[in-house]
């Protein structure tokens, strides 16, 4: 894949890294034994999933009524949750998918762990559906199985059957584009390992032996996996977003969700990647294959995509005041000044305005500023599914019914949980995988090694002289 | 092969048996070797085999592992007559709880009493019922109730025999000098013939006392009258009421029966001529009455004097001293003197304040004003009051002095209900011999020697006379539960007067009716035909007694009324639900929410309100928060109880419920509330004053309750007040609905079409405006994407239900009435303050009007059946969905509990199981405790689970419930329908809540009847449909709320 390229672009790899320094720089955190750090913060994931775990087993054994959620207000903590990590996940698929087909370089520095991410968040968002109902042990009733009801089929109107479908197809994509990914990865691991970890790898790399007519279906899977997600990008939180967007309470049923809702996956995406990417190269020390470069890009996608949200925001607020319809004037009123503006002033403030520094090249290219803002979008973001669905329905049709609602320790707990799956999942996946893809990585050496840009550069330059009148 | 019929054939050689086709025919399906094989197989197992074993094996250990209760189920051996399985017994009874009364019909199945009816033949109750008579058939199956005997021992109470029991009271009795029985009111007519049998056969005195009293009218009555009874009132025939204080919709004398009569004059019969009578009620804080009353006069309480006085004056021309009124209350009484002196012999003046000299002022009034023997009269005289304070507080005095040496309590709780309890229980200790005829052990019963168990009503055979001539029976619609003994029949058997000729109280009282009822009659000629025919009816009406006229001279009293004091002044109420407080181990009634304030569960102290004309609601004495706990002082003592902001309560004055902080209540009443009855004033006359004006605040501690349960924390549709800064009239609550300092627009609330309201004299503008909106919106909901389902639902039945907001008074017989039925179950006061109640239908209360004496519009809401339900779409398991018959069903056993349907619903009548409070779960220990610290939860029991109605599926933890419209009754009125060969009536089927109601507010029918009643109420322009324009399409529809406001006050 290597091209004459641009001067303007900046290096990608940097460190002058030889093709066997990559291998090296990848591989080894697999192979070293783990260090304190990885070590405690294994244990510390492990027992906040222990306690999501007992607070899972405490819902089911007690009932939903150990929870805050009530009359009026059905969903709360649960429906916000799944919908903040299905969220998440987008930005894995959109890397992954969206910017191969776009041919963006800078994807292959991240997108190993993006897919990653996306895979463990929509692990921990379709927790949710499972747990929130009241009769957990019956939830198969979804499932359109034969069955000797009638048969009795599940409805098909219902946009939480669309969800299933859409959640469990998304999820089968992802899973298969990472693996698709990892093959050649694992063949590498596995060239270089011993013993049982040999025979492992032996078997999850299924035989790749690098051989042309390997890397000539691989591409052509990559691509046909590629088109299947992309649609998925757009198609998952639209159908997410349906669940509101169908019903008939003011501040769900409005036909923005869809794009509003896909923007904002993206932007908690993009933002959850930076989190998480800017830890690993810490701590895997892989400064040289995440670069401030891809830092940057996710920051201008964070920026575009967050502008996108800020505008529906603003777009609702217009609507529902054009609109001349009192019950949605009243909801979007309830929202910005009722009993939970804190959640709606936190959702503009992290969603709208933080963003808007990425307007400055010199904020958007600096690591610690990006971290924290990263933090910001995801406590945004998760702001924003709490307004939408708790502070809605807490001040909806009918005053008599109007209600507050406070989370207990279980929902706190299950949702700590699901942070606990979610980096207990990571950790293991950076000691046992390679965190950046070092095939791909590898096959944007020449053209976006920093040694290599340099060349190019001096060359381009030299051109230039010589040829004044060019073009 | 062999062919064994002669028929069946394969070819000709079959048929014709050829040797040689027989032979290879064998040779087809026997191959070689293949007979050998199998003999060979047959010792060891093949793989059909193993897999056989292996799951009968699996399938065998897994039936072994899982424990199946044996249930043993005894058949009868003779099949009583009226029990068939499955079909309801109905019983004509009457209910009686110390002085409330109604005739009732108790519908039994296989046995058990399990709902309350009405009885539609009394002219007395009109087929209605009250939260309470719903609710008393719980009673039967309280846990708490006494089983056996019980003597005192010297380590607690012993289990006695019953011999032991009556030799010692009858001893105790015959040697007695001056033996007491005290009582609330007593309306039977053979209960009071025994005891005054008793008390000339022994030194016995019967007291009478209602722990609520009205004393002083009685004693008014009796001066002005020469009786000593409550007058018949008709509100049906009075066009202008006014009440100083006398809850009559929800409290006070009979409820019940004034409720139907007074919503006869409010529900809009005649759009052009509605003529609806108009109510002013007079009164300290927001009570049921005062919330449906056009015109509210605030007063404090000690002001209720002055203001009879003050209307007297007007009225009849008196000097009475008037006080210091307030000048909106003085322009309050003006209209309603006015009004009055419009409507003589057409208007009805009460009161229930307990000071003789008020009452005679009423009488006055009513007198001058000619209501005697039109809209009052006395042929039917009231019986349900006949407590004396005077006896009461002469019997103490008495008891003090160490004169009374037997004491026998029945029914009544004096060391609990009555100002003077602690000294009451000091006093007993010098009482010789206390015995106590108790349903269950409370204060009073707890000081006894001996506990004489009593039966439950529905247990008990006897006699009420609640109004004059108006007879009702009592017949037992279950044997005796456990080893108790109906009251009148221990009475007997200790005064020595079980004999040959009366062997039980029922024959007593057979006797009685022979000699009284039986003998005043002509229509039958056999005592026994007519004892069958009144058991039948449960009724018998009589012409009843002479009409009285007033003979006393009320303008003497008019200077003894009480004078008005300044300062912070404490009215003491009464709960639709709670009564007295005997009500409360009744869940169902503790669970029901106050009309008016919603809350559940405990006695909030209710402070007044006012709006700062900025965007805040203030509290009295800076109180900002609802469940805001405060303490306030009477004296040397002070109790701490919450409170809530109330609107329309009297500035300087705060109003709590009695009733609550029971001591030995039971287990449900256990730590609810705090007791107010040692804080009542008796005054110089000895009448017992039901407020106090000796009460001082002590602040506010600025914690909250912990679990505040109110089912409605916002109130308002539009109370309206003055802006601070242009002083312009605006919806205050409207611009105080922000959290932020915002104002909040104006129409927010208002604007909403929940609630539709006018007034009388605008029908033709107001039903013009409403059917063109109405318009509006269904020619825009005709714009929709999909044809609808009406080609469906035209065809065979369509069920619907219309509520007249005219007629509903809000006061929640229904709401019980729907939890009997329905199995609802209780959650206790925890659950209901996490907003996790049950109820299927509750009843919205909205505040319009202004800040500090809005009006109220009561809106009792449902399942409204949509027939474009939001909630069946989204369910992905279709547990939810519509029938052909436009019901909007649960399959609960589909249900998976997303709550999406709960969320999705516009008017959020569904409601979880979020936890196990059925107990229906298989596994143990996760059911939540009805009240907090007893362990108890509700229905976890045997005894309990007995009121259950078979018809309904208990529904488990974990899915959605929700107004059913009573498909049982549905489907059982589908049946009889059918088994008479005959199309369905709308009268074939009632739901719960229509047959509750005591004013016919609610009409259950079928839409595609014409000629039904439903369809005859869905023909009023005054109807409308809640939230219609939402396109939901509900099934229900409301009738517009119309006042009869004096429009010379409103301007």
């Amino acid at each position: 894949m290597s091209a004459p390229i641009s001067p303007v672009r900046q290096p990608l790899i940097t460190g002058s890294k030889t093709y066997h320094q990559i291998t090296e720089d990848l591989c080894s955190p697999t192979e070293r034994a783990p260090n304190a750090t990885w070590v405690i913060a294994f244990l510390i994931s492990v027992s906040v999933l222990g306690f999501g775990l007992f607070c899972i087993a405490w819902t089911i054994w007690k009932g939903i009524g150990t929870w805050g959620s009530n009359r009026t207000i059905g969903w709360a903590w649960d429906i916000t949750n799944f919908v903040w990590w299905i969220g998440i996940g987008h930005a894995g698929t959109l890397i992954s998918a969206i910017l191969l087909l776009f041919r963006q370089k800078w994807r292959t520095g991240v997108n190993r762990a993006a897919e990653a991410m996306t895979i463990f968040a929509v692990l921990c968002a379709a927790l949710f559906p499972g747990i929130h109902v009241g009769r957990a042990w019956v939830v198969f009733y979804f499932f359109p199985y034969p069955n000797t009801r009638g048969p009795l089929w599940p409805n098909f109107n219902s946009p939480l059957l669309w969800d299933l479908f859409a959640i469990s197809t998304y999820f089968t994509v992802s899973l298969l584009f990472w693996y698709t990914g990892l093959v050649p990865d694992f063949a590498t691991v596995r060239d270089r390992a011993k013993g049982i970890r040999k025979k492992v790898y032996t078997f999850l790399a299924f035989g790749w032996t690098g051989a042309a007519k390997h890397w000539q279906r691989w591409e052509s899977l990559s691509l046909v996996l590629a088109g299947i997600a992309t649609p998925l990008v757009l198609s998952v939180h639209t159908i997410v977003s349906f669940d509101f967007a169908t019903s008939v309470i003011p501040g769900w049923h409005t036909t923005i969700f869809p794009p509003y809702f896909v923007a904002g996956a993206i932007f908690s995406g993009f933002a959850m990647v930076q989190t998480l990417m800017l830890i690993t190269r810490k701590v895997l020390n892989l400064q040289d294959y995440i670069t401030v470069e891809h830092i940057e890009s996710m920051n201008k996608v964070i920026l575009a995509t967050g502008s996108i949200v800020g505008v529906a925001y603003l777009t609702e607020l217009f609507i529902a005041w054009y609109s001349g319809y009192i019950y949605e004037q009243f909801a979007f009123f309830n929202r910005a000044v009722g009993i939970y503006w804190w959640s709606y002033f936190g959702m503009m403030a992290c969603n709208v305005i933080s963003p808007q520094f990425f307007w400055n090249k010199k904020l958007r290219r600096s690591i610690t500023f990006t971290f924290f803002m990263s933090i910001f979008i995801n406590i945004g973001m998760w702001f924003e599914r709490f307004v939408i669905i708790a502070t809605t329905l807490a001040r909806d049709y009918l005053p008599s019914s109007w209600s507050f609602y406070k989370p207990t320790w279980v929902e706190v707990g299950i949702y700590l949980g699901t942070m606990g799956l979610f980096f207990t999942l990571y950790l293991i996946f950076v000691r046992v995988a390679p965190v950046v893809a070092i095939a791909e990585v590898k096959s944007i050496l020449k053209a976006g090694g920093d040694q290599y840009v340099e060349k190019h550069k001096a060359h381009h330059e030299k051109a230039e002289l010589e040829a004044p009148a060019h073009h | 092969m062999k062919t064994t019929k002669e028929t069946i054939w394969i070819g000709e050689e079959d048929l014709t048996r050829d040797e040689q086709f027989l032979q290879n025919a064998q040779k087809e399906t026997s191959l070689p070797g293949a007979t050998d094989l199998a003999v060979e197989n047959n010792l060891s197992s093949n793989r059909r085999d193993f897999l056989k074993y292996l799951g009968f094996g699996v399938g065998a250990a897994a039936m072994a592992s899982c424990e199946i209760p044996v249930k043993r189920a005894i058949p009868y051996v003779v099949k009583p007559d009226t029990i068939v399985p499955g079909v309801a017994t109905y019983y004509a009874t009457t209910f009686v709880h110390g002085a409330d009364v109604l005739p009732v019909t108790v519908k039994t199945r296989e046995g058990r009493p399990i709902k309350i009816e009405g009885n539609s033949l009394s002219s007395f109750s009109r087929g209605g019922t009250s939260a309470r008579a719903q609710a008393s058939v719980l009673d039967l199956y309280d846990i708490d109730r006494l089983r056996e005997p019980m003597s005192k021992a010297t380590d607690g109470w012993a289990a006695a025999d019953w011999s032991d029991i009556d030799k010692n009271v009858s001893t105790a009795l015959k040697s007695a000098r001056n033996a007491v029985l005290l009582t609330p009111t007593i309306m039977s007519p053979s209960a009071l013939k025994l005891i005054s049998d008793m008390s000339a056969k022994f030194n016995l005195k019967h007291v009478q006392y209602d722990a609520i009293s009205s004393a002083a009218m009685l004693d008014a009555n009796e001066e002005s009258f020469g009786e000593r009874v409550i007058p018949d009132y008709h509100f049906d025939k009075a066009d202008v009421i006014v009440s100083f204080g006398a809850d009559f919709l929800g409290t006070w004398i009979s409820p019940v029966e004034f409720a139907a009569d007074y919503a006869d004059r409010r529900k809009v019969k005649d759009l052009k001529n509605p003529n609806l009578s108009r109510h002013f009620q007079v009164e300290t804080g927001m009570s049921l009455s005062g919330s449906n009353a056009d015109h509210r006069a605030v007063i404090k309480p000690s002001q209720m004097g002055s203001a009879i006085a003050y209307v007297y004056n007007k009225v009849a021309g008196g000097s009475a001293p008037t006080g210091s009124l307030s000048d909106n209350a003085k322009k309050v009484l003006d209209a309603a003197a006015k009004n009055l002196r419009g409507a003589s012999g057409h208007s009805i003046v009460i009161s229930d304040s307990n000071n003789k000299a008020e009452q005679m002022l009423i009488n006055g009034i009513n007198a001058v004003l000619g209501n005697y023997g039109k809209t009052m009269g006395f042929a039917h005289a009231s019986l349900q009051r006949k407590g004396s304070d005077k006896e009461l507080r002469a019997f103490l005095r008495d008891m003090q002095a160490g004169n009374v040496d037997m004491l026998i309590t029945w029914g009544a709780n004096p060391a609990y209900n009555i100002p003077e309890a602690a000294a009451f229980v000091e006093a007993a200790s010098k009482v010789k011999t206390k015995v106590a005829l108790a349903y269950k052990k409370d204060e009073t019963t707890l000081l006894a020697d001996h506990i004489a168990p009593i039966h439950h009503n529905l247990e008990s055979w006897g006699d009420v006379e609640a109004k004059k001539g108006m007879l009702s029976t009592i017949q037992p619609t279950i044997s005796p539960l456990f080893e108790t003994r109906q009251a009148e029949e221990s009475l007997m058997t200790w005064a020595g007067m079980v004999s040959d000729e009366t062997p039980d109280y029922h024959t007593y009282v057979k006797m009685n009716w022979k000699s009284t009822a039986f003998a005043g009659q002509s229509q039958f000629a056999s005592f026994d035909t007519f004892w069958n025919y009144v058991l039948q009816d449960g009724v018998f009406e009589t012409s009843g007694g002479a009409e009285a006229s007033f003979g006393g001279n009320a303008a003497s009293y008019g200077s003894r009324v009480t004078k008005p004091s300044a300062g912070l002044e404490i009215d003491f109420i009464e709960k639709v639900a709670l009564g007295d407080g005997s009500y409360a181990n009744n869940p169902w009634l503790q669970e029901m929410p106050d009309p008016v304030t919603r809350c559940s569960w405990g006695n909030y102290l209710a402070v007044p309100v006012s709006f700062d004309g900025n965007r805040n609601f203030e509290g009295f004495q800076g109180v900002e928060h609802d469940s805001e706990i405060v303490e306030i002082g009477f004296g040397e003592n002070s109790i701490t109880t919450p409170c809530i902001k109330q609107f329309g309560q009297a500035k300087d004055t705060m109003s709590i419920a009695l009733g609550y902080g029971r001591g030995a209540g039971g287990t449900c009443s256990k730590g609810i509330g705090v007791d107010l009855y040692p804080q009542l004033p008796v005054d110089s006359e000895g009448y017992t004053q039901y407020y106090s004006t000796e009460v001082d605040w002590k602040g506010s501690t600025k914690r909250k309750e912990k679990w505040y349960s109110s089912v409605q924390y916002h109130h308002t549709m539009g109370v309206t007040a003055p802006e601070g800064e242009t002083g312009e009239i605006i919806n205050a609550d409207e611009q105080a609905i922000a959290t932020l300092p915002v104002k909040g627009f104006q129409g927010s609330l208002v604007d909403r079409s929940i609630i539709r309201r006018a007034h009388a004299d605008d029908l033709h503008d107001f039903t013009h405006d409403l059917q063109h909106e109405r318009e509006h919106h269904q020619y825009l909901n005709a714009a929709g994407l999909y044809p609808g389902h009406d080609d469906l639902y035209n065809q065979g039945h369509h069920w619907g239900m219309h509520v007249d907001l005219n007629a509903c008074t809000g006061c929640g017989a229904c709401t019980v009435a729907c939890m009997a039925e329905n199995n609802v179950p209780v959650v206790g006061k925890k659950e209901v303050a996490r907003h996790h109640e049950m109820t299927w239908l509750r009843i919205d209360r909205y505040y319009y009007g202004d800040v500090e004496n809005p009006s109220v519009v009561y809106q009792p809401m449902m399942c409204q059946h949509c027939d474009n339900a939001p909630c069946e779409n989204v369910c992905p398991v279709n547990a939810t969905n519509h029938s052909s018959e436009g019901l909007n069903q649960m399959a609960y056993n589909r249900c998976v509990g997303t709550r999406y349907c709960a969320n999705n619903c516009p008017y959020k009548v569904r409601r979880f199981n979020w936890l196990d409070y059925t107990t229906a779960d298989t596994w143990p220990d996760n059911e939540p405790e009805l009240v907090q610290g007893t362990g108890l939860e509700f229905g976890a029991d045997d005894l309990t689970r007995m009121v259950l109605n078979p018809d309904v599926t208990v529904r488990s933890r974990g899915v959605i419930e929700k107004c059913s419209f009573c498909a049982q009754r549905l489907q059982e009125g589908k049946l009889t329908a059918k088994k008479e060969g005959r199309k369905l009536r709308d009268a074939d089927v009632k739901t719960a809540c229509q047959t509750a109601c005591p004013t016919g507010a609610i009409t259950f029918g079928d839409r595609n009847n014409p000629d039904g009643e439903l369809m005859t109420k869905f023909a009023s322009p005054l109807n409308y449909i809640a939230l219609e324009e939402v396109n939901v399409q509900s099934s229900v529809q409301y009738s517009a709320r119309i006042n009869n406001k004096d429009k010379s006050l409103e301007a």
